[in-house]
């Protein structure tokens, strides 16, 4: 079956038959980019929203600057698309490398699978020991709008452990960058996984995070849209071992017309793992956040502790906040929970904070804060901390 | 020095208050006495400058200017002080943020400099000894999880540290234990000062054992119905307010 094709639909479909990629583009004829038809995809029609879709970009004349330096970190950038290894050999217990082509068993969601299809070099990092200096891997975009799309498969071996930061920085161009990440924790390794999308307001934002969770693993994701025009991150997560556990958080700032979702899928699928979601959106004028949130357990999963959370601060009456839980359980031996929230800044605290001398501005933004410290507390190194909280400082000043 | 001429204030268009007259001089501490329901805590809202207050009529002045149009924030740097009698908890607001933030916005309001951390530390410190306050308690979230009394011992903590010129103290005394009373107490007294005026709403003559006024006024059915002095106190505790009612009515 085929379908009616728009302009920007032909223009991926154009390019994955350039890329060889004829399964993919013979499955991407027949359902075009994702409707509100598609469940997951409900409040981000892709195929309304996503217009002015560029060619692939071309490799770029220069290598960009890093949106921000963390005191003992190790960088990597990856450039419209391909990989950059600038300065320094890896730490320790580090090995960096690239494969051509996409992501390897990519998620058989259509985005996912036109990242895979589309990406010119997949970055690798290897990660076997404890390691102390932070990981950053910079997403940037030179030259004219274009299409770009790539990929970071990160392994952290049994026993280890390692913080990653991966930031997306668009240049000022209407480009739209179609990004695949994925985690696969060892036994009891241990990671903490930062993704910062600080692109220009122009900029459209796709983001697949694909975790593969393995026994006694401990995760801390955390996911911060901050820039794009259009942001969306979808996460996939699998329990794979027993014992093991995950934070997941999330944090949209959105304001302008701007639209932010994060769509996440967690599957337990043993026993005796748990998971927490902690997600909250901040939006103004016009803005749109979306959380949509699903937590699958298994049969077999006995004794998952599972609870999910979304809270939403509303600072304009024009904005919007959509919240979607499900829950998908078949154990009967389970604790899972989902909750959520909106509201206002309370005008009590507002007022408490004035009657101080402190003007209505700054009370705000305090109490914009202190509502988002529950997102930064977790945050150990204070470097990290200051650059994380400092991104949402700059957007509540804007 | 503050005024309040004929204050008139409705909520949702019902009168709360019905023309207050009260001036208390430089240096003086007056206390207003009435029961639950009477206006007293409308009045130190107004005077702070809470929204949701419809001021029909009347003039608040400090210091020769009227501060209704002000905001809150305004008043405050213009030397207003309200002691809260519920002080609000706002976790994820650190204490010592907060106090810095509210001292150095004055600062601003009054176009001086800014503190610098050494000198804001050694103030705080200074002001908690004399409040018998715990730097563990300046370490938490601002007022969560405080007892009534740390509340409180809190609010007078803050007022230390901004030095106001008018300090209002709205219901103080409520939720307090003795000891925590004797405390607040003496702080309060620690700051009375030739240059700054309080005005101590309490429905208890009991905090008046402890913070001795100048004036006591008798509050009733939206307005002051009577003044005199300390020993008006002890007559209300004595005899009640149900005189007054008549007379206001």
């Amino acid at each position: 079956m085929v379908i009616k094709l728009n302009k920007n639909e032909e223009i991926l479909y154009q390019a994955l038959l350039d890329a060889d990629a004829i399964s993919i583009a013979k499955n991407f004829r027949s359902v075009g980019l994702p409707t509100r038809r598609n469940e997951s995809y409900h409040y981000s029609d892709l195929k309304m929203l996503l217009d002015n879709i560029g060619q692939i970009a071309t490799t770029a004349t220069s290598t960009g600057e890093f949106a921000f330096n963390i005191a003992n970190s190790f960088q990597l950038q990856i450039v419209n698309g391909e990989v950059q290894i600038l300065g320094d050999k890896p730490p320790s217990g580090v090995v960096i490398s690239t494969s051509n082509g996409g992501m390897s068993e990519p998620n058989k969601d259509i985005i996912a699978q036109l990242n895979s299809a589309l990406t010119k070099e997949t970055l690798h990092i290897d990660v076997s020991e404890n390691l102390e200096t932070i990981i950053q891997v910079d997403r940037c975009f030179e030259g004219k709008a274009a299409l770009h799309n790539d990929g970071v498969e990160i392994y952290i071996a049994n026993n280890s452990s390692a913080t990653i930061v991966e930031v997306f920085d668009g240049s000022s161009e209407e480009h739209l960058s179609n990004s695949a990440s994925k985690l696969i924790l060892g036994k009891n390794a241990k990671a903490t996984h930062i993704m910062v999308d600080i692109s220009s307001k122009k900029t459209r934002h796709l983001q697949t995070v694909q975790y593969e969770i393995e026994q006694g693993a401990n995760l801390h994701s955390l996911i911060i849209h901050a820039g794009s025009s259009l942001a969306r991150t979808q996460l996939f997560a699998n329990f794979n071992g027993e014992n093991a556990h995950a934070d997941f958080a999330g944090l949209m700032l959105v304001d302008a017309d701007r639209h932010s979702d994060i769509t996440i899928d967690v599957a337990h699928k043993v026993p005796n793992t748990t998971s927490t979601e902690n997600f909250k959106s901040v939006v103004r004028n016009q803005a749109k956040a979306i959380f949509q949130g699903k937590i699958l357990v298994a049969k077999d999963a006995q004794k998952t502790d599972a609870a999910m959370m979304h809270q939403g601060l509303m600072l304009s009456d024009d904005a919007q906040i959509l919240v979607k839980p499900e829950l998908e359980i078949y154990a009967d031996d389970v604790i899972c929970g989902h909750g959520a929230t909106c509201g206002e800044l309370d005008e009590n605290n507002l007022f408490y904070l004035m009657s101080r001398g402190i003007e209505r501005e700054q009370a705000k933004a305090m109490l914009v804060r202190a509502f988002l410290a529950e997102i930064f507390d977790p945050i150990t190194n204070e470097d990290l901390y200051d650059i994380l909280a400092g991104i949402a400082d700059d957007w509540l000043k804007e | 020095m503050l005024e309040i001429r004929d204050l008139h204030v409705s909520v949702e268009d019902k009168e709360i208050l019905k023309g207050v007259n009260l001036v208390i001089p430089k240096g003086e501490i007056h206390a207003i006495m009435g029961r639950n329901g009477s206006g007293k805590s409308t009045l130190s809202y107004v005077m702070a400058g809470k929204s949701g207050y419809e001021i029909t009529k009347g003039e608040i002045i400090l210091d020769g200017v009227n501060i209704l149009d002000m905001e809150p924030n305004e008043r405050a740097s213009a030397g207003l002080f309200l002691a809260f009698q519920y002080p609000i908890e706002i976790p994820g607001v650190a204490t010592m943020t907060f106090l810095k933030a509210a001292m150095n916005a004055q600062r601003k309001a009054r176009g001086e400099e800014e503190l610098s951390t050494p000198d804001f530390m050694r103030e705080v410190k200074q002001a908690a000894k004399m409040l018998e306050i715990d730097n563990k308690m300046l370490k938490r979230a601002l007022n969560v999880g405080f007892s009534g009394g740390e509340k409180k011992r809190a609010e007078i903590l803050q007022m230390a540290l901004l030095k106001p010129k008018m300090c209002v103290f709205d219901e103080t005394d409520s939720g307090l234990d003795i000891d925590a009373l004797r405390i607040v107490s003496q702080g309060v007294n620690a700051l009375r000062d030739a240059n700054r005026s309080m005005l101590v709403i309490t429905h208890y003559q009991r905090l008046l054992n402890y913070i001795i006024p100048d004036v006591v006024h008798v509050f009733s059915n939206g307005k002051i119905v009577k003044s005199g002095d300390k020993s008006l106190a002890l007559e209300l505790e004595e005899k009640g307010y149900a005189q007054y009612d008549e007379s206001a009515a």
